[in-house]
């Protein structure tokens, strides 16, 4: 089950960096909207986060990508993120609360990483040591910080001897 | 082009037989059969549609999207609008803003009208709704939890707090409630409004939607942006309201509102939805002007148990006050200097402390410069190097923090007083004896009972007094607020926010012969603020003033001046408030003239709506004593 989780997340980057290349460029057809927009419209990713806040908080970010029943919209359907949008967004988004909590080696945003990506809870202490300890190479800078976070991440889980375990079970 | 005349009046003729195609025998047996019936008539269908008793005695539709409606009579005319439902159930047409055909867009409609019918699947097919479906079914929804972030005072939209629902999925825990889906009533407000925003947000300027918005952005803009507490009410639903509850949700994916500030904000429309989950509840039928989002969590919480649970979730600020507590002198120290320069997390003096001491250390700083970041705009990417300079310090001591329970400043808002207060009273003023009755709308000032409030802020918004005086045997209005915002931020090493305030009203003056006289002023201030805990709580505070002021007392009726003022409060006792303050302005425009205040104010709570104020107010010659009972309602 794991191992399926971890191909898919694998898929799941490979494509995303293929659409932050597209992105880059604003008239590349349709894509995954928050992706884009994100990516897009603001130049350094760090300040991503932030931009998106104030968008939900002024509402027009929220009554558009997150719109009830408002159809197809980017990274989601019908107001809800799209089931392979789900971990990379939640990084995308939560950057900053995660790598604190990767640090500090425990919190709910790492938790709930580790809950999309299919560990199973009883491995979340050993998930949560894993991120404490490769913390410097799974934070880095730059325009795809939390693209390579999951990217990073999913190598690591695979490789670790604990959870990897939990792969083969 | 004759043709074309020929074939347009073909196209005519064929539409207009089309209108007027007698309705299927089972369509108008299931319209006479809801007619025979009344179901227009019923609060259920009330409910759906948002239908309020207009001053005329009919109904009105709250709603504003004229796609909400199958009737162009839909708004006012529930009549009509149940017979074009029905009739549209028939029809694979695509509906509304959310374009799905009747049966699929207005889910609700179809169950409650198929519950009360019977439709015949022979003869009104009932037809696949596989996006409604795939999206009731990935909420894996357990419960609901009302969540109430409490008040932002820099946002004239948020001063009251805010109310949302969060659906809880099944297998959540603690650690994963932020997956969770929200659903949330937000103004669309496009960017750079600026000052139009308050005022056409006062008068339904804007359109209001509803979203699902994951909870972790929620949190991420609350508690780490705004910094303000949340507290969240898990509601008693079980499976059958959770669904009637979502299914009336995704209608409203067709809906928008005009959004008023003060009465159908994101409070209110909240509460037609949960009325609508459980029509047993009478929530939105409770207010009448105004809807403040305090007032609709007491109101939840007063229902018989209604609320299982309440969790308390702390902003950044006070967690890290809360956690600064657990600090020694010397652990402050060293997480003042990290703050300032992150080498020193390898600083010897940090390694020096047990590895647990050194990760609440580096914990506490990390927290603190991310608090910087977001409060300051242009240390933000300066911050962000600073934390991950700190974290990587704190990624190679490899121990988890530990749980420390962090406590609430504030008590939970359903403990609080209600936000409407009149006040019945008497005194003295110079040599006379008067009689007194205030009535404020709302909110809160800093001599009221403070449990359920933001600490250190005050709003109070309308109020009125009316006084006689029984040797002049006037009775006059003796005071108007429109508007008196306080807000107090205590600073210390960590904080430094500024303090500020505002004053719009009138009041009653003795000036130059003139007794008696009322004085129109504004007053805005800045200041600085600090708390001490030598008896139990104490707040001084400090604030240079800029006043004006229009009456007919002053030569040229007005004048315009500044100046200063300080004060303090102080809890003598649990129940027991005592706020002292004393100014002095200089007037240099208009009539010069100066004004020196002062003011002993004290308050002590009978009840969580009781209290009881004695109050001395001195102002250039006129000196006032009052005492006043007041209650909450």
């Amino acid at each position: 089950m794991l191992r399926q989780v971890i191909v898919a997340l694998g898929v799941v980057a490979v494509a995303s960096q293929a659409g932050l290349v597209m992105a880059a460029n604003p008239d590349t057809g349709p894509g995954c909207g928050l992706g884009k927009l994100a990516w897009a419209d603001y130049k350094n990713q760090k300040n991503i986060a932030p931009q998106v806040m104030m968008a939900t908080t002024n509402g027009t970010f929220g009554s558009g990508t997150f719109g009830i029943s408002s159809g197809t919209s980017g990274c989601t359907n019908d107001g809800q993120v799209m089931a392979d949008q789900k971990t990379t967004m939640f990084a995308l988004l939560n950057f900053e609360n995660l790598t604190q909590e990767m640090a500090q080696g425990k919190g709910e945003h790492l938790a709930s990483l580790a809950t999309l990506m299919g560990v199973p809870s009883e491995q979340h202490a050993a998930f949560f040591a894993l991120t404490q300890e490769r913390y410097t190479a799974l934070v880095q800078d730059g325009e795809t910080a939390s693209v390579a976070l999951v990217k990073t991440l999913n190598d690591a889980v695979s490789k670790s001897p604990v959870l990897a375990q939990v792969v083969s079970r | 082009m004759q043709l074309l005349t020929l074939l347009l009046a073909a196209c005519l003729w064929a539409i207009s037989v089309q209108a007027e195609e007698p309705p299927s025998p089972y369509l108008s047996h299931l319209l006479q059969r809801a007619h025979d019936a009344h179901l227009a008539d019923e609060r259920e269908w009330h409910l759906l549609l948002h239908y309020r008793v207009n001053l005329f005695g009919g109904y009105t539709s709250e709603q504003d999207d004229p796609g909400f409606f199958l009737s162009p009579e839909g708004k006012t005319d529930p009549q009509a609008e149940l017979d074009a439902t029905l009739t549209q159930f028939f029809s694979p047409e695509l509906v509304g803003r959310s374009k799905q055909p009747a049966q699929c867009a207005f889910v609700a409609r179809y169950a409650w009208l198929h519950d009360r019918l019977g439709f015949d699947p022979g003869q009104l097919p009932p037809m696949p709704c596989e996006r409604f479906e795939r999206w009731i079914e990935e909420f894996h929804a357990r419960s609901i939890t009302l969540v109430f972030p409490s008040a932002f005072m820099n946002n004239p939209a948020s001063m009251f707090g805010h109310t949302l629902l969060r659906i809880d999925q099944e297998g959540q825990t603690p650690q994963t409630r932020i997956l969770a889906y929200t659903i949330n009533f937000a103004a669309d407000v496009p960017k750079d409004e600026g000052l139009a925003y308050p005022v056409r947000g006062i008068f339904g300027g804007y359109s209001g939607y509803f979203s699902t918005i994951p909870y972790y952005l929620k949190v991420q803009e609350y508690r780490d942006m705004e910094n303000r507490d949340i507290w969240e009410y898990r509601l008693n639903f079980g499976e059958p309201q959770i669904r009637r509850l979502l299914m009336h949700a995704w209608e409203l994916g067709n809906a928008s509102f005009d959004y008023f500030f003060f009465k159908e904000n994101c409070s209110y429309h909240l509460l037609s939805l949960l009325e609508y989950a459980d029509p047993s509840l009478h929530l939105t039928e409770q207010f009448g002007f105004w809807t403040i989002p305090a007032d609709t969590v007491r109101l939840l919480a007063a229902q018989p148990s209604l609320v299982t649970d309440i969790a308390f979730r702390p902003s950044r600020v006070t967690l890290i006050r809360r956690k600064r507590e657990h600090l020694s002198v010397s652990e402050h120290e060293l997480v003042r200097r990290v703050v300032r320069d992150a080498t020193a997390a390898q600083s010897e003096e940090l390694r020096s402390l047990p590895l647990s001491r050194q990760a609440f250390v580096l914990d506490v700083a990390s927290d603190y410069v991310r608090y910087r970041g977001e409060r300051d705009e242009a240390e933000a990417a300066s911050a962000r190097v600073h934390n991950r300079q700190i974290l990587t310090a704190r990624s190679l001591l490899r121990i988890p923090s530990e749980d420390i329970s962090i406590r609430p400043f504030a008590t939970q808002p359903d403990v609080g007083h209600r936000t409407s207060r009149a006040s019945l009273g008497g005194g003295w003023r110079n040599n006379d004896t008067f009689e007194e009755i205030t009535v404020r709308a709302a909110y809160h000032d800093l001599l009221d009972p403070e449990p359920g409030y933001t600490p250190d802020a005050q709003i109070e918004v309308g109020s009125l007094s009316l006084r006689h005086y029984n040797r002049a045997e006037q009775t006059r209005i003796e005071r108007a607020t429109l508007l008196n915002v306080v807000s107090l931020s205590p600073i210390d090493g960590l904080f430094h926010a500024p303090s500020w305030k505002l004053n719009l009203g009138m009041q009653t003056i003795t000036h130059r012969g003139c007794e008696l006289c009322s004085n129109w002023s504004v007053n805005g201030g800045i200041g600085a603020s600090a708390e001490t805990h030598l008896l139990r709580r104490e707040v001084f505070f400090a604030f240079a003033e800029v006043e004006g002021n229009y009456s007919r007392a002053y030569e040229e009726r007005h004048r315009i001046g500044g100046g200063a003022s300080a004060g303090f409060y102080v809890d003598l006792a649990e129940r027991w408030r005592l706020l002292a303050s004393a100014g002095y302005l200089r007037y240099a425009l208009g009539e010069q003239s100066d004004d020196v205040r002062w003011s002993v104010g004290q308050r002590y709570t009978l009840a969580q709506n009781w209290a009881l104020r004695l109050e001395y107010n001195h102002r250039d010659h006129d000196n006032d004593v009052l005492f006043t009972v007041q209650a909450f309602f």
